[in-house]
């Protein structure tokens, strides 16, 4: 993978690190949300709201409007399947290692026959 | 800002000792290092288990012949408990804990993190449950849902 796509996958990582960014970006799949409806479920006040919705927007994971009076809150899906499929395919690399080192460790521990291949 | 990326976990049924060289020997890691119809050959296999030493290797696809080359460092290798490596090009942190569970039974945890352990924060450390590997197989379902 590229160095650009892994800062991408960096910023987008660091970006959802925080519980309250996750929230909001679960919030977000569900459609487009203004700040204020945004800080309601969150008893945050609307400068600390701001906050992680900048922190989202750099990272690529949302975009605002600049047109609509409420400049309600996108969902970037594009940069979180990014995410999700790095990681998705991260868990079968590792899984589909396990499956042939449990086969590995079977061999090496099969009583010998005089013909193992291991 | 450091989060664990990704977690994985197997029960294997054999002696921790055994598992752990698996883990650290080019002969063994030759036979599964590559997943699912991807080799790495014993010779492109590189191994020096020790703080700073070096972890490559290099991952062949069968059908088309392309290859990945990784190259990677290693921050601990504690034998047969733990062992992880920070990748040069990612900087992308893998530890490998290596449980032993009785009768010869063995769990290995992988953990992915975008900083080296050592690094994180306990209270970050405490934060693990809410992991973002599971949000994002959470999310995953809910876009398939939407789909």
């Amino acid at each position: 993978m590229s160095a650009p796509v892994l800062d991408r996958l960096d910023a987008t990582f660091a970006a959802l690190a925080d519980p309250t960014r996750r929230a909001i970006v679960a919030r977000l799949a569900a459609g487009d949300a203004t700040v204020n409806e945004l800080a309601q479920p969150f008893d945050l006040s609307l400068p600390g709201i701001s906050k992680h919705l900048k922190v989202l927007e750099r990272s690529g994971l949302i975009t605002r409007s600049r047109q609509a009076q409420f400049r309600p809150c996108h969902l970037e899906r594009a940069a979180l399947d990014a995410a999700v499929d790095w990681i998705e395919a991260n868990r079968r690399t590792w899984s589909e290692r396990f499956d042939k080192l449990d086969n590995h460790l079977r061999a090496l521990q099969a009583p010998t026959t005089g013909d193992t291949d291991v | 800002m450091s989060e664990q990326v990704l977690h994985v976990t197997r029960v294997f049924e054999a002696p921790r000792e055994l598992v752990f060289t698996c883990m650290t020997e080019p002969e063994h890691l030759t036979h599964f290092w590559g997943p699912i119809g991807v080799t790495a050959p014993l010779d492109q296999i590189t191994v020096d288990p020790r703080p700073g030493g070096a972890f490559r290797t290099v991952m062949v696809n069968e059908s088309d012949g392309s290859t990945y080359p990784t190259s990677a460092r290693y921050l601990e290798v504690s034998a047969p408990e733990r062992l992880s490596w920070i990748e040069d090009h990612s900087g992308m942190t893998v530890t490998a804990t290596f449980t032993d569970l009785g009768d010869d039974r063995t769990q290995v945890d992988i953990r992915q993190t975008n900083v080296p352990p050592q690094m994180l924060d306990p209270r970050a450390q405490a934060g693990f449950l809410t992991s973002l590997d599971r949000f994002a197989a959470y999310l995953a379902r809910l876009s398939r849902a939407e789909r």
